[in-house]
């Protein structure tokens, strides 16, 4: 199989793009909170809960948009499979380097400002600076969220309203991460309804079931695009 | 690339697009492909390029069957309007992944056709006019110089003079890199002395498949004083007929033998040409 460079390379460059433009976003509210009111907890861990919406858009997009490009430029259902499992694989540890290099930005400015980077809720990680356990955190939760994303764009992309029937797997697979980093699901609208399972906490088990969701996911994927037709109409 | 169908079938649920259809295009030509709305072009083109699996029958190329063969689809190029290796960001972007994509990409063709076009390399293709992206979409099919290049109407949105250079590029393309090419289209007098070959179809089945000069040479203009015309007409098929003043001109269909245009002569008629569109509406029915 040929490595995806070019596909990967390209969700690089755009999410970095992204994130500097977020970073210096989250740092212009930080000041701002710093400057009218009181600073004392991360901003970024707040912010960066938006990223795992930015993951699902990926792959709602590696399914919707490259999928029929792929196919289009004549290569297979199969090698688009691989090639989009190889990316996911690589570009999550990505995006979470980049969650990680953003507490640690942070880190810099609250010590030069004097303030606190206490964390509001729980997490894998007890500080901001735990590189390993941060990058964990969020390489489990971004791996479900991208194979949520690809699986809903791959059911709309197959089904179009049939596709509504793939989003409580989708929610599934990602409750099922969010489990085991031990938080939960909270969806906008219902943000009292938190989706939630309860697994023992233990680095194994969340390494094992955030690899086992990413595995599942995409089979799913799998299991919807491997004879899909491609749209003669865009819609 | 020789193309092989039989008794191809494929359906969209309770609709039968293609209904048995049987075809072999022995390949290294320009074919016209040409069909009424809804006579089963995109779903043939379709089916050849691997975007659909076939609901029943078989589809060869070289030999091969094409659904999920890696060695045989990445030698086969179907461009349509939908816009599928076009739609990802900017006219650089697209070609980042055409060139990578493409095993014949030619990427000096590639910024040659840019110019021709008109295209900024900077611009975001799903922001691009109607004509632009249809010019985008040709440019990826010319410069993949794909072993089995088909479009699909994917010309249509384009103006003329754009058009035109179209089918310029495209023959100067074709005759330095020779290849099976299959133009599907409703521009067919604009577009009808490209074809070697021309491939007729109604719903989902074969109506035609002719070298164009023999297709063309099934019809013929009788021009002449209207009663004399009338004569020689009555008991042919008739296409159409106009009349200015004394002087009739009617479109026949079928083989005129030696005998029938000693007739014609010897009765002051003269014989010509018809166009392959006045055959096309013949022989694809009457209007929706």
């Amino acid at each position: 199989m040929r490595f995806p460079s070019r596909l990967l390379l390209a969700n690089m460059v755009f999410a970095l793009m992204l994130w500097a433009g977020f970073f210096v976003l989250v740092v212009a509210v930080t000041v701002g909170i710093a400057v009218f009111g009181t600073l004392n907890e991360s901003v970024w861990e707040k912010a960066v809960q938006v990223t795992r919406w930015y993951a699902l858009f990926v792959g709602v997009a590696l399914v919707r948009e490259f999928l029929p490009m792929y196919i289009a430029h004549g290569q297979t259902r199969r090698q688009f499979g691989a090639q989009a499992a190889v990316t996911v694989a690589l570009f999550a540890p990505f995006l979470s380097a980049l969650m990680a290099v953003g507490y640690l930005l942070e880190t810099v400015l609250y010590n030069l400002a004097g303030r606190p980077q206490a964390l509001g809720r729980a997490h894998l990680y007890a500080e901001p600076t735990q590189v390993p356990l941060v990058l964990i955190e969020y390489l489990v939760e971004f791996l479900a969220w991208i194979v949520a994303g690809a699986l809903v764009g791959a059911g709309f992309y197959r089904w179009q309203g049939g596709g509504l029937l793939t989003i409580p797997i989708g929610v599934g697979l990602v409750v099922l991460a969010e489990g085991a980093i031990g938080t939960e699901l909270r969806l906008p609208f219902l943000g009292s309804l938190p989706l939630r399972v309860d697994l023992p906490q233990s680095l194994a088990l969340t390494l094992g079931t955030g690899l086992g969701t990413f595995l599942l996911g995409l089979l799913l994927v799998w299991a919807v695009i491997r004879d899909v037709p491609l749209r003669n109409r865009l819609s | 690339m020789r193309i092989d169908v039989e008794d191809l079938v494929l359906r969209y649920g309770d609709v039968t697009a293609l209904d048995r259809l049987t075809l072999s295009l022995e390949g290294g030509k320009i074919y016209g492909l040409l069909g009424r709305n809804g006579s089963g072009k995109t779903s043939l083109l379709s089916v050849l390029a691997a975007f659909r699996k076939e609901s029943a029958g078989t589809v060869r190329i070289d030999g091969q069957p094409v659904f999920e063969n890696a060695g045989l689809t990445r030698r086969v190029s179907l461009i349509r309007d939908v816009g599928e290796t076009i739609d990802i960001g900017t006219v650089e972007d697209a070609l980042y992944f055409a060139e990578w994509l493409r095993p014949n990409w030619d990427a000096e063709y590639a910024r040659t056709l840019l110019d021709t076009f008109g295209l900024t390399p900077k611009a975001k293709v799903k922001s691009m006019s109607k004509g632009q992206r249809s010019a985008m979409g040709v440019l990826v099919g010319l410069a993949g110089r794909a072993p089995l290049t088909m479009f699909d109407e994917s010309y249509l949105g384009m103006d003329p003079p754009s058009r035109y250079a179209f089918y310029d590029a495209l023959l100067a393309d074709y005759m330095a890199h020779p290849r099976t090419i299959i133009l599907s289209t409703h521009l067919i007098e604009e577009v009808s002395s490209l074809f070697e070959e021309v491939v007729i179809i109604d719903h989902g089945r074969l109506v035609v498949h002719e070298e164009t000069q023999t297709l063309l040479s099934r019809g013929t203009a009788v021009t002449g004083p209207a009663e004399q015309v009338d004569t020689f007409t009555h008991g042919l098929t008739v296409l159409g007929a106009k009349q200015l003043g004394p002087t009739k001109s009617a479109m026949l269909y079928g083989d005129l033998d030696d005998a029938r245009r000693r007739k014609a002569v010897e009765a002051g008629l003269e014989l010509g040409p018809i166009a392959m569109q006045d055959l096309f509406i013949h022989l694809t029915g009457e209007p929706k």
